[in-house]
């Protein structure tokens, strides 16, 4: 066993060409060798190599926002996101005792236990009222009414919607709007049921593996049977499809087969009837439905049926979201949504604009930013023909 | 410099200790100037205190040309990444060297121009960097290499003056120095804002592929197209093992049974890159090609060449470590250079890839393999002398655009006498009289007739 774990052959498929350089969000804004891929795997031989895991090698890893870019951009292939992912693990131990308390109340009794998580919504909303929450958490409004009503699942479901756990509390109207969309397709939507509602993705990236294994076990038992598992959060949806490998059980990876995107499902499914609308909309890819799951095609293919489309020219740059990092790191995530607001703005020719986003991270941290982000399911929902049997 | 922009924690420094290439060496300190003056300064402090200094741009370099040697300072040029001024009447643009390369075609895209020099790693490299190597790219075959690109220069000395090499009048007076410059690989200073030449977009473009069942007949095939008095942008050639593998990651359709596939661009006006591609296919097919493609869309040639400029990153599927070398041998010899490479790879039994530029005769032969294997380094670096040896015979040069650096240093003597290598150094230290900038790279140690001028290795630690 290695001092981080990593697998030797997986360390030494990276040549150091430094292609992926332009590709990494965090090089892009600070120039530096240590926060580029190429950088940080280097860092990771030098400590398996016996350098010490100091603070300057945790904070080398943690200033990774993890969107995976550049596995997207390697032409050998090499599996930054799992190297990464099994170096935090080494880190996530070694951490000072004040924050292992806070990462324990924040992991584990925070974004698994909903009941947790809503009241402590309440508390936001009641703190947004007030006009204690400050701006740069870019934390969105949230809608009472919407939080107030829950979602209501159809008898004999022919498919699960998963909910997940911030994107229910905050975001609950891009459920209804998926719902929507899903059911004029003819479909009869089942959810999760109890003990699914975390998916444990913000768990892998802060090295909390074994954490994550319990919440993919539990969101594996939440929607049992063979019927597809559609997913409308970028981030969970990467989660999901890599259970199989996350918990390596034949339950596991059979789950991690039926589980799509919502616009992987709406177009595999057949589109439905839509109106057009003159609407003009820029799509921003979330990394983890580009460079993870690969379903940029499929975003496009649903929305431009009905929507006038336009692309950014920033190699699909992250927007610097990610999870918990515009919170952890919020200089350097500033910088980076600096640079995709622009490109966003270029991209439209004009200031306003209205962006499509498939992730609660990024809308969230993109609205922040004075953009309008809606998510694929909204305006799709918004153009639907309804039948009128 | 203030916070935050000099660094010497000590897995920083280990990330600086080498380039894309094989060379390590040992940083002391690392800084980030982000202006000309910040670059000046941190010269003359590294003057100050008697240590040499290395620029570095996006460290994608293959002969360790920003590789630290004697513990010198390591200036990272990435900050430096401003694109100052956009003449597009004039076609010239003023940039800070650590702007990279395709990041300044795409701000000038929208004006019908780009900047012409494409080397492979043209999304990650830097200005900087390919003034200091006079970078090559595939389409460098009818536009010319960097130095063709580069109208002037502020450089900062090594001894921390400013001044200004060339200018944008048509005919500057007086000595070349831009010229001098270019190439230099930073031993003559460091360029803090560069004058480039911006190119139009052709009005037409066409990409050919062909694809043939021997090396041979590829490589007689670059030549019957020169031939017949045609220069296309660009002229590559791709062997077996590396054609499968970029077509793995690319997806380009790329013919995977092929022995050597070329790839061809032509450019200009409908009619005449029309009767350009007839007359190739017609080149190819007489030599024995298997089938001449034409790319239908845009997103079909975009593919090809991304497949191209992906090649070498992506040979860590096959094994974790690669050589890439880089000469130039005169096109009508190509065929037997090339014979030649692929003899040597078999008498050294090393798994041997090519990729290259073959309109320019310049030949990049990738030895593949794992470095961990014991005596394997023995073999890749005799190959290496083997192939340098069968350039020269061939009457060819040591590199075509990776620049010598630390790698082919010791070759040197081998294509220069001594007098040629006197007078070389001579016209470095004119530039840089106390050997600051960039120690031991390019000429080798004693290439100066009569006494050293600089210290020996390791008197500055």
């Amino acid at each position: 066993m290695t001092i981080l774990g990593l697998n030797p052959d997986e360390l030494a498929g990276c040549v150091g060409c430094g292609l992926c350089l332009p590709h990494c969000p965090t090089y892009r804004v600070t120039g530096l060798e240590s926060a580029s891929p190429r950088g940080r795997i280097n860092a990771m031989r030098a400590v398996e190599g016996g350098a010490p895991i100091s603070s300057e090698f945790t904070a080398i890893l943690e200033a990774c926002i993890q969107c995976r870019g550049c596995e997207t951009a390697c032409p050998s292939s090499v599996q930054y996101g799992h190297m990464a992912e099994t170096a935090m693990v080494a880190i996530a131990t070694r951490r000072p005792i004040t924050r292992r308390v806070f990462d324990r109340i924040l992991y584990r009794h925070v974004l698994p236990k909903h009941y947790v998580l809503l009241l402590g919504t309440w508390a936001l909303v009641v703190a947004q009222r007030l006009h204690i929450v400050p701006k740069r958490f870019g934390v969105p409004p949230i809608s009472t009414s919407s939080l107030r009503r829950s979602l209501s699942s159809d008898a004999f479901p022919t498919v699960f919607l998963y909910t997940g756990c911030v994107m229910d509390a905050w975001q609950r109207d891009v459920h209804r709007a998926a719902m929507k969309v899903m059911r004029a397709m003819g479909a009869s939507v089942g959810l999760p049921g109890h003990g699914g509602s975390c998916c444990g993705a913000l768990h892998v990236h802060a090295g909390r593996r074994s954490d994550a294994q319990r919440l993919a076990v539990a969101v594996v038992a939440s929607m049992p049977g063979e019927i597809p598992v559609v997913v409308d959060s970028a981030g969970c949806g990467a989660a999901l499809k890599d259970y199989g490998r996350l918990l390596g059980t034949p339950e596991a990876i059979a789950f991690s087969a039926r589980v799509r995107d919502f616009t992987e499902w709406v177009v595999e499914t057949g589109l439905p009837k839509m109106l057009s609308s003159n609407k003009t909309v820029v799509v921003q890819d979330p990394c983890h439905l580009r460079h993870v799951q690969h379903a940029e095609t499929s975003v496009r293919t649903a929305l431009s049926a009905s929507y006038r489309l336009l692309e950014t020219d920033d190699d699909a740059l992250c927007c610097g979201a990610g999870g918990i990092y515009s919170i952890t790191h919020p200089e350097i995530a500033r910088q980076v949504r600096d640079r995709k607001v622009a490109a966003i703005r270029a991209a439209a020719g004009s200031d306003e604009v209205t962006v499509a986003s498939a992730n609660p991270g990024c809308a969230m941290f993109l609205s922040a930013a004075g953009l309008d982000v809606r998510h694929p399911a909204e305006l799709l929902a918004a153009v639907i023909e309804e039948d009128n049997e | 410099m203030g916070r935050g922009r000099v660094r010497a924690e000590p897995l920083e420094l280990i990330l600086y200790q080498s380039d894309a290439g094989t060379a390590r060496g040992q940083a002391s300190v690392v800084c980030f100037p982000e202006s000309i003056d910040d670059l000046s300064f941190a010269i003359r402090a590294a003057n100050r205190h008697c240590v040499s200094f290395v620029a570095r741009g996006s460290g994608t370099g293959l002969a360790g040309g920003a590789t630290p040697v004697a513990n010198s300072l390591v200036i990272v040029m990435t900050r430096m990444n401003r694109i100052l001024e956009v003449d597009p009447v004039g076609r010239v643009a003023w940039v800070e060297p650590g702007v990279l390369n395709l990041d300044l075609t795409r701000s000038v895209r929208h004006l019908g121009l780009h900047y012409a020099p494409d080397p492979s790693s043209q999304q990650a490299c830097t200005i900087g960097g390919n003034v200091g190597t006079n970078a090559g790219g595939p389409h460098c075959l009818s536009a010319g290499v960097t130095s063709a690109h580069v109208l002037a220069a502020d450089v900062v000395l090594g001894n921390g003056d400013i001044v200004r090499l060339g200018g944008l009048e048509p005919d500057a007076i007086g000595y070349d120095l831009r010229g001098c410059f270019v190439g230099s690989e930073g031993t003559m200073g460091i360029a803090g804002s560069i004058a480039v030449r911006l190119t139009p977009d052709p009005p037409e473009t066409r990409t050919l592929l062909a694809d043939f069942t021997s090396v041979d007949a590829a490589a007689e095939t670059v030549s019957g197209i020169i031939a017949e008095g045609i220069v296309p942008a660009a002229l590559e050639m791709m062997d077996a093992p590396i054609t499968r593998l970029v077509e793995e990651f690319v997806g380009a359709g790329y013919p995977l049974d092929a022995e050597a596939v070329l790839l061809i661009e032509v450019t200009g006006l409908i009619g005449g890159v029309d009767a350009e591609v007839d007359a190739i296919r017609r080149v190819a097919l007489e030599r024995g090609a298997r089938q001449v493609k034409v790319a239908i869309t845009e997103q079909d040639r975009m593919l090809l060449w991304k497949g191209r400029k992906s090649a070498f990153g992506a040979i860590a599927k096959v094994a974790p470590d690669y050589y890439l070398h880089d000469i130039v041998v005169p096109r009508t010899r190509l065929v037997e250079v090339l014979k030649r490479v692929y003899e040597i790879a078999d008498e050294q039994n090393l798994l041997v890839m090519n990729v290259f530029h073959a309109g320019d005769g310049n030949l990049h032969p990738l030895f593949v393999f794992d470095g961990s294997e014991p005596g394997i380094w023995e073999r890749v670096y005799a190959a290496g002398d083997g192939i340098i040896q069968a350039c020269l015979d061939a009457g060819g040069v040591l590199s075509g655009e990776h620049g010598i650096g630390l790698e082919k240093r010791d070759y040197m003597s081998l294509a220069y006498s001594a007098e040629d290598l006197d007078a070389q150094a001579r016209l470095r230290d004119a530039f840089d009289p106390d050997g600051f900038a960039n120690p031991e790279k390019i000429l080798p140690t004693g290439s100066r007739c009569g006494e050293m001028k600089r210290a020996p290795e390791g008197t500055w630690v």
